[in-house]
């Protein structure tokens, strides 16, 4: 064999504990950008690949005039890919006894020919179960959160109706938000069973894809001019509804934690780093001597240089071969773990062959860049530096024991000091990647603190309990006359509202802003403001908007006059509050003046109910109580929804992302405990000899272990300081980042006292645990080995 | 006219924060092939600093060093690591086998940097070698296991691994007992017999009478340099 090929296995093996160290933390840092690597290649193109391979339309449109329209023509129009019809419905449906939920239902033209806005077989790619008539297919994420299955019947409401519709099969329609998350469930029925469950006509919704369309904006044009055309025919179009451009609704979920995975993947690769250069850093330190003989015996620098890239390569080459499949399987899991959550299917069966190109590259190639300046620096050193190298220069730290010496602290104490003090760099970059960890995990908790925060908002601004929404309006008593028997309202109140848009408006496709009349004094609502106030009273033509609202029309000033539109009648309004409230955009206007615009007959839709007991069980047997009301009473309801749902609803759309934030910030922590106990290794293990003449000398095992464990929880204190100090600014920035990036708002930062009691104990522990095994380790080690130790 | 070693007035100074420290001063040297030269001096006097001026370790601050017609101070760092190989073997006081390696490697090791061997040969010179300096027998053992007499032997073996005409010796007996001493001179001897040039610096105050030289230095520079006539 390679008589330096033998070196290099023979320095590598005389120090195992090291070299183990070392192969830990590549194999830390590998695996953790490895799975990284591997679950964003799959992630990136895997949802949206399973979006795009449903061919979802680019826009739908509504007309109750389609029997004019001609659609064998339509279809040969150059601008037209393809086209259908796809009816769409809002129902409810019985998820359990009693409890309803919202159903979207599609009406498909024909099963056999999905062409377009396919829906795909359960767990699989091909086409689905065709469904007969008055069957229907559910989207399998319902099925996780119900009692629904294939097989049996489900309850649906349509309108005052009640209809027991068999389950002929399940679908997987990886083009919506998932069920789970949005609280609804999808079904798929054809044209004829649409009509009779909805007792709607069909062909009423057009679903179509454009030629040579790249953007929103294209869209709207080509789909204008679809509305003129439709004109000529004296087809009248109700709504355009264009979604974005060819990509998932959930895609904001996936990119947030793509970016998370990005970025703390990136974070912990740095730290495993800062950590792996250490080691071997320490290791050719210790090496000095030897490539002074090395040179003195005619080696040249090229030839030292060979002896220990060969020598990172080889710690690489086993890194690797542990790291790789470790990172495939994580990686893996994790793609599936995020798919799970996201209803879509992980098509990449296996890793593109460069991806393992790249892992193979990383494990060697890293180490070795890694090493390279200490190897260079090793290798640059003259044979006379070599030889006399005369060990730890102790100049710098005279000055300050002379400090300490002053405080007169214990004797111990002071050692333990000097000793971490005595190699500055290393002890900058194990504070600095101890302290960037801590900052990170209780950053962690501060933001999932803000996501909390914003809940809790969301649960004060509304203080009903129960809300129900009428598809139409009626009159209050006859609305209120089914609910007089329930048990647990303390009371309800009415509200009405509807679409309106406000002059101004940008977005001309929007189908508006939710308009909101309630009792001006109503203590139902919150009110956060940002700017200005609440309605004063019922005679003042006033409006509040919320944030989201006043988005949308640009940030209207304050005190300034709107003009609304609101069932076709023209409202002039001052507007005099903006509402901080996580809502879809939303204009808040007193009853009386509502009423005097659009609505003579004071209607009302929406039923607000206030229960005596607030707590779950009870407001959710409230709930069940209004259902079982509703069920015989022909009241058509859109949605029955408990507040505490609403909640939910926001939370399970956050989950995912806080327990990822959680999950990384954690592993944040350990690689960069792990990062702080092998800098502690180090120490100790450059100090073996000085443990011997320190030994030498009267000192007991007991003292050395106190020593050292001084030594380490000085060094995780500072850290811990630093890092709790650091969190601070980048919680803000983190909650504002992530709140646009998740939510389009800014998240309010807020301080997790529990994170933070947790962040304090768990590093406190990490950095214990990362002084005291090598400290135990220290005081093994007999006082003759320590002093014949090289 | 050149002598095989020679030292045109050298200098060697060392600065450290505005204090220049002359630790070598304008020697002048001339050491002819196949001499065996002692280099003594008390502590601090410049011994392996003039050492290190003709392995090319280190470089005169003025003046030049040339060896067999090579100006050693004008090599460039990868070159002098060839140039040394074939050139000049080292001996230290401490610390020089490489630990993790058998004796037998350490020698094939120095054969294999060079490569002025061809490599078919090299284990059979490493053994040939191991068997002159008498420790054959260890030749498969890690140099721990041995004796600190037998590990300078094994570092007096390598050093001869690539046949280099000029053998340096930096205190090589310097931690030995006075018998083992005797034995590792008498090697140095043998050595000189085979025409190898072999310079020591030794502190031993009874001089052995095998030296051909003997120059004494004294704050830098050379106090006296008494050469014995050659016997035969
Ligand atoms: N790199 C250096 N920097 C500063 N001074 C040095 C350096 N190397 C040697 N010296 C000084 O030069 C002088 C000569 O050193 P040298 O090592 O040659 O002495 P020596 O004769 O070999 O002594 P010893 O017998 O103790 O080995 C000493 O005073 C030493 O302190
Ligand atoms: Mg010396």
């Amino acid at each position: 064999m390679n008589i330096k090929l033998l070196k290099v296995i023979g320095d590598l093996r005389i120090n195992p504990g090291r070299i183990i160290l070392v192969i830990f933390a590549l194999i830390i840092g590998l695996w953790g950008v490895g799975s990284i690597l591997v679950s964003y290649t799959i992630l990136g193109r895997d949802l949206n690949e399973n979006f795009i391979r449903t061919i979802p339309p680019h826009a739908a449109i509504t007309s109750r005039d389609f029997n004019k329209l001609d659609l064998a023509a339509l279809r040969k129009h150059p601008e037209i890919e393809k086209v259908e019809f796809r009816d769409f419905a809002t129902l409810r449906i019985q998820t359990h006894q009693d409890e309803w939920i919202p159903l979207w239902l599609f009406g498909v033209e024909d099963f056999n020919n999905l062409d377009l806005a396919r829906i795909f077989d359960q767990n699989s790619n091909s086409r689905p179960i065709v469904p007969k008539d008055e069957d229907m297919l559910i989207e399998r994420d319902g099925l996780r959160f119900s009692e629904l299955k294939a097989g049996s019947p489900a309850r649906v409401r349509a309108g005052g109706r009640v209809i027991d519709v068999p389950v002929a099969g399940i679908s997987f329609d990886p083009a919506q938000a998932p069920g789970t998350q949005d609280h609804l469930i999808y079904a798929y029925v054809n044209k004829k069973t649409y009509t009779e469950i909805t007792g709607e006509p069909s062909n009423q919704r057009l679903i179509i894809r454009f030629n040579n369309v790249k953007t929103t904006q294209e869209v709207q044009a080509a789909a204008d001019g679809l509305v003129n055309y439709f004109k000529s025919f004296g087809i009248t179009v109700d709504t355009i509804k264009i979604p974005k451009f060819m990509e998932h609704p959930h895609q904001w979920q996936l990119n947030t934690l793509l970016f998370l995975e990005g970025s703390i993947g990136f974070l912990a690769f740095f730290l495993g780093a800062v950590l792996v250069s250490q080691l071997i850093a320490a290791i050719l330190a210790r090496q000095i001597r030897q490539i002074g003989i090395l040179k003195a015996i005619g080696a040249s620098r090229s030839q030292v240089f060979q002896i220990y890239l060969t020598m990172v390569l080889v710690l690489g080459a086993i890194s690797g071969v542990i790291a790789v499949p470790l990172a495939v399987k994580s990686g893996y899991a994790y793609a599936y773990f995020v798919a799970n959550i996201l209803n879509f299917e992980v098509l990449t069966a296996s890793l593109p062959h460069h991806m393992y190109l790249y892992l193979i590259a990383a494990s060697l190639l890293l180490p070795v860049l890694l090493s390279l300046p200490a190897i260079l620096k090793g290798t640059r050193i003259s044979v006379r530096e070599a030889l006399s190298e005369y060990g730890i220069q102790q100049a710098s730290v005279v000055k300050k024991s002379r400090i300490i010496a002053k405080l007169s602290l214990p004797r111990n104490l002071v050692l333990a000091f000097e000793n971490t003090m005595r190699r500055k760099k290393r002890l900058a970059v194990t504070v600095a990647a101890m302290a960037l960890g801590v900052a990170i995990f209780n950053t962690g908790f501060n933001v999932q603190q803000s996501l909390k925060d914003l809940l809790s908002d969301v649960n004060n601004s509304m203080k009903h309990d129960v809300q129900v929404v009428l598809i139409n309006q009626m009159p209050k008593e006859e609305a209120l006359k089914y609910f007089s028997g329930i048990d647990n309202i303390s009371r309800i109140e009415t509200w009405n509202g509807g679409r309106g848009a406000m002059q101004n408006m940008i977005v001309s496709t929007d189908s508006g802003v939710g308009i909101v009349a309630l009792p001006y004094n109503t203590d139902l609502i919150g009110f956060r403001s940002i700017k200005g106030r609440w309605l004063s009273g019922p005679s003042d033509p006033e409006i509040v908007m919320n944030q989201e609202a006043a988005k949308m029309y640009d940030n209207p000033a304050i005190g300034n006059s709107q003009l609304l539109s609101i069932r076709g009648k023209q409202y002039k309004a001052k507007l005099v509050g903006i509402a901080d409230e996580f809502e879809k955009p939303k204009i808040y206007m007193a009853q009386e003046q509502y009423d005097a615009v659009a609505n003579p007959e004071h209607y009302i839709n929406s039923l607000m109910f206030v229960a005596k007991d607030k707590s779950y069980d009870k407001v959710l047997a409230l709930k069940k109580n209004i259902e079982k009301a509703i069920a015989p009473s022909g009241l058509q309801v859109l949605y029955v929804i408990m507040q505490a749902e609403r909640v939910k609803i926001i939370y399970d759309h956050l989950k995912i992302i806080l327990v990822t934030i959680v999950f990384f910030a954690l592993l944040v922590l350990i690689v960069s405990a792990v990062g702080m106990a092998s800098a502690t290794s180090i120490n100790i293990m450059e100090r073996t000899r000085e443990i011997g003449v320190l030994r030498a000398i009267g000192a007991t095992p007991a003292i050395i272990y106190n020593l050292f464990v001084a030594e380490g929880m000085i060094v995780s204190a500072v850290s811990i300081l630093l890092g709790l100090l650091l969190s601070w600014p980048l919680s803000i920035f983190a909650s504002k980042f992530f709140g646009n990036l998740m939510l389009e708002v800014e998240l309010r930062s807020s301080f997790s006292k529990s994170g933070f009691v947790i962040t304090l104990i768990a590093t406190l522990v990490f950095g214990w645990l990362a002084s005291r095994i090598p400290a135990r380790k220290a005081i093994k080690v007999s006082t003759r080995e320590a002093l014949s130790y090289e | 006219m050149s002598s095989f070693i020679q030292f045109n007035q050298v200098s060697r100074w060392f600065e450290s924060s505005s204090v220049r420290f002359e630790a070598l001063k304008n020697i002048d040297l001339h050491i002819e092939q196949g001499e065996h030269v002692a280099i003594i001096g008390k502590s601090g006097s410049g011994k392996s600093t003039l050492l290190n001026m003709l392995t090319g370790i280190d470089h005169p601050s003025r003046g030049t060093v040339q060896i067999n017609f090579t100006d050693v101070h004008t090599l460039n760092e990868s070159r002098l690591a060839k140039w040394r190989g074939e050139n000049i073997g080292i001996v230290f006081q401490f610390f020089q086998l490489i630990p993790t390696l058998s004796i037998r490697g350490n020698l094939l090791l120095a054969m294999d940097f060079v490569g002025s061997i061809p490599s078919n040969a090299r284990n059979d010179r490493a053994e040939a070698l191991l068997a002159q300096v008498g420790i054959l027998q260890h030749a498969d053992k890690l140099p721990a296991a041995l004796s600190g007499g037998e590990q300078q032997r094994a570092a007096i073996a390598r050093a001869l691994a690539n046949d280099p005409p000029i053998l340096v010796a930096d205190e090589p007996t310097g931690n030995l007992d006075s018998k083992t001493t005797e034995d590792i001179q008498r090697l140095f001897a043998d050595l000189v017999g085979n025409g190898k040039t072999v310079i020591v610096v030794t502190h031993e105050t009874v001089l052995n009478t095998e030296y051909d030289r003997i120059i004494a230095l004294k704050d830098g520079a050379v106090a006296a340099d008494t050469s014995r006539n050659s016997p035969q």
